[in-house]
């Protein structure tokens, strides 16, 4: 038994996807918000879901920043990025917000039903990040930012960086924020 | 052509036509005062032969003036006209002439076609070539009255101010039209960014969810049912793809850039650690929306086929935009089309039409000494009459 909360802000997509996921054994669709504060966090508190679907184009919100913010919490759920372009510009990005998978809105349900089994079993499937992307991303970032980059994309944690960076643990998520805030893909081209 | 309709040209051809009107208007008024004063003093024997000579011109220039618009804009014959209408004043043996008023018609031509600084200098050198005019026709000035010189002051400034303000309000008129196409053209862009958000912030989402439950139907279903729902998929992933390509088009992927800029980025990109070299020389004015758009398309389809498929290690893209014609020229050093794949293969069809729909040309040969691969872009633009 899978449980999972749908973010998306188009109630079309909400709707189809509880459809297809109720009609799936072994996943139970037990919430959706619209990705507003006001109605995400109380779902992900009551629903407590396994895997969360998040849309990453929502209108006032950032669905990397989102992600980071829902990996942060306590017990936090796998996250599974679903984009209309699940295209190369944001494998990096995904992968530096914690996101668990990237999947693509086309892919059919079959594809999505086994990524959200992948995830629930503890699996990533995330693209891998070439070296084009690597060297592209060290141009957009900050130099002092590099090695978060770095430490982040071989899994470290919170705790790992600090140290690593002689940084206060509290100041580690707000670098985080300004790293995928640099590599934000632009809306217009890559994921319109 | 084409092009035509899409730009917002029709403001300068109003314009054009008042300006037509008004000359003309200016003409008869000065060749009819100029017989009624002729008129009013009893015609003479040399004022009967004036009067022919004169009107017989003012029709025939005016006539050129009108009839032909190149010939308003070709720079030998204003001064011709207005030199000959001078002639006129000088010989009918006074500068209180008649035909002062036609010669000053002649400056109305050049005034609405040239800058502040050009009208200037134009005014002064009328004024000059008539105080020429009065110390060699006479009466000579510095014998004359007090009244005479006071009228002969006005003659002098006469000119530079007809000409300064005629000036003046073309090039605000100039200026207005210019504005008036660049907020249509913002217009435009802001409309299709919004169909294009609409298209993909809904349409494109229901698309995917009938996609979704789509599919996991089929892996229902047996047999014709199956292969039914397939059928249905195919189709709805053709829409995705054609939603794509007019999600793709609709955006300018210019974003308010210039050209050379916009194409310069892209050769940036592509010529990562400095292999192959990608260049963009040259730069084009101010183009109109669809040009614009076209050219970038065609302008990194050309580069991206030369690095991707014919191998080059240098591509030089020279842009020039000359008065009535936009130029793009792309020059590798790859492998080079054989023969019997030229014009075809969807992306030079996709160029060649391109092209095509601007009411331009597109030609691919083989580089200078049979090396690699020229392309030649040539889209008519007229610029209208601003200098």
């Amino acid at each position: 038994m899978i449980r999972i909360v749908v973010v998306d802000d188009h109630p079309a997509l909400r709707a189809g996807l509880s459809t297809v996921l109720r009609a799936e054994p072994g996943l139970v669709h037990v919430g959706a918000s619209g990705g507003d504060d006001e109605s995400l966090w109380p779902v992900l508190d009551t629903a407590r879901p396994d895997v969360v679907l998040l849309d990453f184009h929502l209108p006032g919100a950032d669905g990397l920043q989102l992600c980071l913010r829902i990996k942060e919490r306590l017990l936090a759920p796998k996250v599974v990025l679903y984009s209309a372009h699940a295209g190369r510009g944001l494998a990096l990005p995904a992968a530096l917000a914690g996101a668990d998978a990237l999947t693509s809105k086309a892919a059919p349900a079959r594809e999505l039903f086994e990524v959200i089994r992948r995830v629930a079993r503890g699996e990533r499937v995330l693209p891998p990040v070439t070296r084009e992307q690597l060297d592209q991303a060290s141009e957009q970032i900050g130099e002092e930012d590099l090695p978060v980059l770095g430490l982040l994309l071989q899994g470290a944690s919170r705790t790992d960086i600090a140290a690593a960076l002689a940084l206060p643990v509290a100041e580690v998520p707000d670098r985080i924020r300004r790293l995928l805030g640099a590599l934000r893909p632009p809306i217009a081209q890559d994921t319109l | 052509m084409r092009l035509g309709a899409a730009r917002p040209s029709g403001v300068s051809e109003a314009v054009g036509r008042r300006w037509a009107v008004l000359l003309l208007a200016s003409r008869v008024v000065a060749v009819a005062m100029a017989l009624g004063l002729l008129a009013v003093d009893g015609f003479g024997d040399r004022d009967v032969v004036l009067a022919l000579v004169g009107s017989g011109y003012a029709v025939v220039s005016t006539a050129a003036l009108l009839g032909s618009g190149g010939m308003r804009r070709r720079l030998p014959f204003w001064p011709v006209d207005s030199a000959a209408a001078l002639a006129l004043v000088l010989a009918s043996g006074d500068w209180r002439s008649p035909f002062y008023l036609l010669w000053l018609t002649t400056l109305a031509a050049p005034g609405v076609q040239l800058g502040l600084r050009a009208a200037t200098a134009l005014g002064a050198a009328a004024a000059l070539a008539f105080l020429g005019v009065a110390f060699v026709g006479g009466p000579v000035p510095g014998t004359l009255g007090a009244t005479s010189s006071e009228t002969l002051a006005i003659h002098l400034a006469l000119p530079g101010l007809l000409v300064l303000s005629l000036a003046y309000a073309a090039d605000v008129l100039r200026r207005l039209e210019r504005a008036q196409e660049r907020s249509e053209q913002l217009g435009l862009a802001a409309e299709r960014r919004r169909i294009a958000w609409e298209l993909h912030d809904s349409a494109k989402q229901r698309v995917h969810v009938a996609h979704l439950l789509l599919t996991a139907l089929r892996d229902r279903l047996d047999g014709d049912e199956r292969e039914l729902s397939g059928q249905a998929i195919v189709e709805l992933e053709s829409a995705t793809a054609e939603m794509d390509t007019t999600l793709a088009d609709l955006r300018s992927p210019l974003g308010g850039r210039p050209l050379h800029e916009a194409l310069g980025e892209r050769a940036a990109e592509m010529s990562v650690g400095g292999s192959p070299r990608v260049e963009v020389e040259g730069s084009a004015g101010e183009l109109p929306e669809p040009l614009a758009t076209n050219a970038y398309r065609i302008g990194v389809e050309a580069m991206t086929n030369a690095v991707r498929h014919a191998g080059a290690t240098r591509v030089r893209t020279v842009l020039a935009d000359d008065s009535d014609c936009f130029r793009l020229d792309v020059f590798d050093d790859g492998r080079g089309l054989a023969d019997d794949r030229r014009g075809t293969g969807t992306g030079l069809s996709a160029m060649s039409s391109r092209a095509a729909t601007l009411g331009g040309r597109l030609e691919i040969e083989p580089g200078p000494g049979g090396r690699g691969t020229t392309l030649h872009l040539e889209i008519p633009h007229p610029k209208g009459p601003r200098a």
